[in-house]
């Protein structure tokens, strides 16, 4: 009886067999300054299978079989029933002016975490976005625990959904945070492997070798799930990195092969993995060479099968025809200072000048390296102890005030100890010139346990992000997202040594009184005979003694 | 329980009442009547501490707080080929020197090299606007993106295109931009920086950095043009600046006062003593004075006087080297005048020094120069938040020595303590007239001995309205101090003699002194009081400045007042106006330098000299020249 019903149970909760592939991608990009930017992307998609509805959060949810979606991803997801989620762990600086733009979009330097979340379950958008936190930050061994209320903002103009929203009568929130100050490490690689369906052992995943990534100037890595209408869930695990072949040949030259970029080479493929190629850009007019030959071109790209190519226990190889060593290009810094012949279409400089430590200006210079006039949003999430003034914004393009440049502001301010600042608006950029926006800052004066362990460090400000609106594409999907460097802060922060020393020195003290004490208290004397029986009586009217004069 | 303790508390004050009261009186008595003693017994405690400041039993051994640093912990790869490639610059530099090339050509010529390196750089011009015209200048800067790290935090490596050799006086710093040239090459090779690199070369001394920085922070000036950043990186924590004119070098040189008397926090300058003692292997100075038992140790000036078997005594000699460390120190910090490009970085919470390699025939080179370089660059990197813990406060009396700041404090704080009470005793003498009792009226009269204190009014507003006046007359004579030698003179004439007449006017203030105290005794009261407040106030912020206020109002104010005797009166007088304008006259040469500071660095010494300084003693020569009344 019982087995019939368990058997019925099965049934049902899992109605019917789910399709599964996997699919794995490696893009090789040659940059400009001799350097290759590298991008791993795993994809997963669990076929005709849609999120989890937040309504049916109260009752039990259905069993999880899967063959390759990972099993601990998939649980947090129906955990706190999120429809798209999307962390990136980034160390490093990406230098668009040089680099481009990412493969990925999500550069962002430290941790970012946003996910859109449906409303109507009994628990809140906040609560499910707490449990999300902490539950990733137990996966990824990253603090993403610190992704309070006070870094959480809600920015839907610039992060858009990139899969589908079901349609389920409530709306649906996103909740974003930057995390600065976290670094990326193999702490957060190793549970990244582990939700690959052939780990790191066949594949492209053999060459996440953590001596190479971990050394490159830049890397970082990056969960992506969503739902598309039609297709199912997706997760991509990606990895991206730019590595520099220059710095760690003695002739200074770039050619490259995978064993020098990343010290290994594919041994074996992934046998479950539908699709697996490598991609390597191919450079324009300027001669070069591919060892084995490529096994097709697709566009600018050459491409090489991994999945059954004799080349397997080989190398793929790149050499550049008639390069003794790699020359950087020569601009004229006077004129051009890097930025006129720049890959990337926007050029965003932002600093925070101050020389005191109650005050500063927000400074933001955006470039326009294209022939057109640019429409951009701008995003500035703050935290509450760096207050902008609005009313001090001034924009300067050409040497004349430009305040109708700037248009559709909205503006959250933040609230002391909790929410921070949301500034959202469009900006227009002139054709082939910069415009200059500064904003006084004031700086919040702590209370002392809000200091971190590290005071005299300052505090780490999250990005500012420019999305470009491309004409007749506002509504778009897919959209190129330009995060900023971040920014440290210096704010009046107490010598906390002396403080310290006095704290651990009372809490030492304590702690040996307290411990005397309590063994004083806690433990029983009794004196115990060891040679004869006839002595025991007396020893347990002692003992009674002794409770008796503690109470 | 309470009420208990009450009565007993009670009981005790009402009995404790009588010789309480008693003994403070006693006391009293005997603090005024000994008071002339205390005074000196201070001023002599204090310029006697002074004098043993240099005493090696103030100072202790150098020793590393931060612990994060962890100097001289790392092999260095500095190797020849770094040399060679730095040689080979130098040889560049020296064909754009001997072409008189423009610093337009320079900087395009250094900005090159940088982009050959990979490294995104940029130019900056700027444009001084001074009394004798326009100086025009540019900075070639570039920044070495921290690989893995955000590059919030930053590391700054200078050097100036003139050396700090003779405060600027036109000696190229060639080696030192061809080392930072060649260690831009030699740092791009690693991946371990967790911070971004900024190379600067600027133009000019002071000038060139002065317009970074400001531009970097965002701070403008009236007088200075500089073009904003095109590059930009975090928050720049510590600073090396370098400085090598010579063609070799023996010893190297720290130089780490600031502008206002700013100083860098010590660990920087004991990680870099004890690197460039054990990568290195060698001797570190204090700026560029030698030690006794070195060779190059030229005869000390104080003890050439001394009889030579004295002169040549161990402890003399040592004496006389820690003075003289001092005494150089004194004079950068005291006028706030920065000792190199470094002192410009201070006030932006920048913990920067220069690194001189003091011109010697041998036997060191680059090849030193860029190991110690390269493993201080490495501490610094090594620096998870800004230096901190207290650090700020300390005196270099010798390598590797350094004075806390409880055994030197004390010295100016006494001085002035000094000349607080007798501020405070004028205070109080001029609330209490000495009124003859009539020995008719008192019953129980002992004799004619018999005085009685009374109280007298002490109308404070016409000897504030003084002070603030000669204050005020402060700033005409800061305009003075800008002009040339010769008309400055003729014009400080004036003014002294304008002030001194003022003074016959402020005697006719007086009038019953029996009812209202005697103008100078409030005037000096309030001069003495406010002198000894800027002098405590200073000797934590600039403690050289303070030190030098302490030795030159000590006892000038502490006994200051009217005379009687015409002759002493007017030789008073005299002294004083000498103490107050010695600094303008051209022997001293003090003050040029200082309105430089002024105009263009933000140096405060030559307005505090004319507005604080000045004034006080005037109020001295007012109080001098006023009729004795009592």
């Amino acid at each position: 009886m019982l087995c019939v019903l368990l058997a019925a149970w099965a049934a049902y909760a899992n109605p019917g067999v789910e399709s599964e592939h996997f699919e794995e991608d490696l893009v090789i990009r040659p940059l400009k300054d001799g350097r290759i930017g590298t991008r791993f992307s795993f994809t997963t998609t669990l076929e005709d299978v849609s999120p989890r509805n937040p309504e049916s959060l109260d009752g039990d949810d259905d069993s999880q079989h899967y063959t390759l979606f990972p099993l601990t991803l998939g649980q947090i997801l129906r955990e706190y029933a999120i429809t798209e989620l999307h962390l990136s762990l980034n160390a490093g600086k990406w230098n668009y002016d040089t680099w481009g733009m990412p493969d990925e979009p999500g550069v962002a330097t430290g941790g970012e975490l946003w996910a859109w979340i449906a409303d109507g379950a009994s628990t809140s958008v906040d609560q499910r976005w707490q449990g999300l936190r902490n539950a990733l930050a137990g996966l990824f061994c990253a603090s993403l625990g610190a992704m309070d209320e006070q870094r959480t903002t809600s920015p839907s103009r610039t992060f858009r959904p990139e899969g589908s929203l079901p349609d389920w009568g409530h709306p649906h929130h996103l909740r974003h945070a930057f995390l600065p100050s976290e670094h990326v490490c193999t702490e957060n690689l190793t549970p990244f492997y582990k939700l690959l369906p052939c780990k790191s052992f066949s594949g492209i995943a053999t060459l996440l070798n953590p001596h190479r990534l971990f050394d490159a100037d830049w890397h970082g890595m990056s969960i992506h799930v969503l739902w598309k209408e039609g297709v199912g869930i997706q997760v991509r695990l990606t990895f991206q990195a730019v590595l520099d072949p220059i710095r760690n040949s003695w002739n200074k030259k770039r050619d490259w092969s995978l064993k020098s970029l990343f010290g290994r080479r594919i041994e074996q493929s992934c046998p479950i993995s539908s699709a697996s190629q490598i991609r390597v850009s191919i450079p324009e007019d300027q001669p070069h060479l591919f060892t084995p030959q490529p096994s097709g071109v697709d566009g600018s790209y050459a491409v090489f099968n991994v999945s059954g190519g004799e080349w397997l226990f080989t190398d793929v190889e790149m050499r550049w025809h008639n390069e003794t060593s790699f020359q950087n290009r020569f601009t004229d810094p006077r004129t051009a200072t890097g930025k006129q012949n720049s890959v990337s279409a926007l050029s965003v400089q932002r600093t925070l000048k101050s020389v005191n430590k109650y005050r500063g200006s927000l400074n933001v210079a955006v470039t326009n390296n294209r022939g057109d006039d640019i429409q951009t949003t701008y995003l500035e999430t703050i935290p509450w102890f760096v207050q902008l003034f609005l009313h001090t914004l001034r924009i300067e393009c050409n040497g004349t005030r430009r305040g109708d440049l700037l248009d559709d502001t909205t503006y959250t301010p933040p609230i002391p100890h909790s929410r921070p600042t949301l500034y959202q608006s469009t900006l227009t950029v002139p054709a082939g010139s910069t415009v200059y926006m500064t904003m006084d800052v004031t700086k919040a004066f702590l209370r002392y346990t809000e200091h971190p362990p590290d005071a005299q460090r300052g505090w780490d400000l999250p990005p500012a992000v420019f999305v470009p609106i491309k004409a007749g594409q506002k509504g778009s999907d897919e959209l190129e997202r330009i995060y900023t460097p971040i920014l440290l802060v210096d704010l009046a922060t107490p010598d906390f040594s002396m403080p310290y020393n006095v704290i651990i020195m009372s809490s030492t003290l304590i702690t040996f009184i307290f411990g005397s004490v309590f063994n004083l208290l806690t433990r029983k004397f009794i004196v115990t005979k060891v040679e004869g029986n006839h002595k025991t009586d007396e020893t347990g009217q002692l003992e009674s003694a002794s409770a008796g004069g503690k109470d | 329980m309470a009420l208990n303790i009450r009565g007993i508390l009670g009981r005790l004050r009402s009995r404790g009442a009588g010789p309480k009261l008693k003994r403070r009186k006693a006391l009293d008595n005997m603090a005024w009547t000994y008071f002339p003693r205390l005074k000196i017994l201070l001023l002599v405690v204090g310029y006697a501490w002074m004098l043993c400041l240099p005493l090696k039993e103030l100072s202790r051994g150098i020793y590393i707080d931060e612990n994060a640093l962890q100097p001289g912990g790392v092999n260095t790869n500095w190797n020849w080929g770094d040399v060679h490639r730095a040689d080979s610059y130098l040889s560049e530099l020296e064909r754009l020197r001997d072409s008189n090339a423009t610093s337009i050509e320079r900087t395009d010529y250094i900005s090159l090299q940088f982009q050959k390196l990979r490294i995104p750089t940029s130019i900056q011009n700027y444009t001084f606007y001074t009394r004798s015209g326009p100086i025009y200048g540019s900075n070639a800067y570039a920044i070495l993106s921290s690989p893995r790290y955000s590059g919030a935090e930053a590391t700054l490596i200078s050097a100036s295109w003139l050396s700090r050799m003779g405060d600027g006086d036109g000696t190229l710093n060639l080696r030192g931009v061809a080392t930072v040239l060649s260690l831009a090459a030699f740092l791009n090779q690693y991946s371990l920086w967790s911070k971004d690199l900024i190379f600067v070369i600027s133009d000019g001394y002071m000038e060139g950095m002065q317009a970074w920085a400001s531009a970097y922070h965002g701070r403008t000036q009236s007088n200075m043009h500089a073009e904003p950043l095109q590059l930009t990186s975090g928050m720049i924590w510590t600073a090396l600046d370098i400085d090598y004119p010579g063609h070799s070098f023996s010893h190297l040189g720290i130089f780490w006062e600031g502008l206002n008397g700013r100083l860098p926090n010590q660990d920087i300058l004991n990680s870099f003593h004890v690197i460039s003692r054990n990568t290195g292997g060698v001797p570190v100075l204090l700026h560029d004075n030698h030690d006794p038992n070195d060779d190059n140790w030229r005869d000390p000036l104080p003890v050439s006087w001394l009889p030579s078997t004295l002169g040549n005594n161990g402890r003399v000699k040592d004496y006389a080297y820690r003075a003289r460390n001092l005494l150089r120190h004194v004079t950068y910090q005291a006028r706030g005048h920065p000792s190199g490009i470094h002192g410009l970085l201070h006030q932006f919470h920048i913990d920067a020094f220069t690194i001189f390699a003091v011109p010697a025939t041998g036997p060191h080179g680059f090849h030193t120069l860029g190991r110690i370089v390269e493993s201080t660059l490495r501490t610094c990197n090594n620096l998870l938040e800004r230096l901190h813990a207290s650090f700020f406060f300390y005196l270099l009396p010798e390598p590797g020595t350094f004075t806390k700041i409880g055994n030197y404090l004390p010295s100016a704080v006494v001085i002035s303590t000094a000349i607080l009470f007798s501020g405070l005793r004028s205070w109080v003498q001029a609330g209490w007239v000495e009124v003859p009792v009539p020995a008719s009226k008192e019953g129980r009269a002992k004799g004619s001995q018999v005085v009685k204190w009374e109280r007298r009014s002490r109308p404070s507003l016409q000897a504030v309205l003084i002070i603030l006046a000669t204050h005020a007359w402060g700033v005409p004579l800061y305009f003075i101090s800008t002009w040339p030698t010769p008309p400055r003179l003729l014009a400080l004439a004036c003014l002294c003699s304008s002030m001194l007449l003022a003074s016959r006017f402020i005697d006719k203030i007086d009038s019953d002194t029996r009812k209202i105290a005697p103008i100078w005794m409030l005037l000096r009261s309030f001069n003495l009081c406010f002198a000894s407040t800027v002098i405590s106030a200073t000797s934590v912020l600039n403690f050289s400045l303070a030190a030098v206020l302490a030795v030159l109002l000590g006892v000038p104010l502490s006994f200051s007042g009217p005379t009687d005797d015409v002759l002493t009166s007017v030789t008073l007088r005299f002294a004083y106006v000498l103490l107050a304008i010695f600094w303008f006259t051209p022997a001293w040469n003090v003050m040029d330098q200082a309105v430089w500071d002024w105009e263009f660095l933000g140096g405060y010494f030559s307005p505090f000299i004319c507005m604080i300084y000045v004034p006080i003693i005037w109020q001295a020569v007012i109080v001098a020249s006023l009729t004795n009344r009592s």
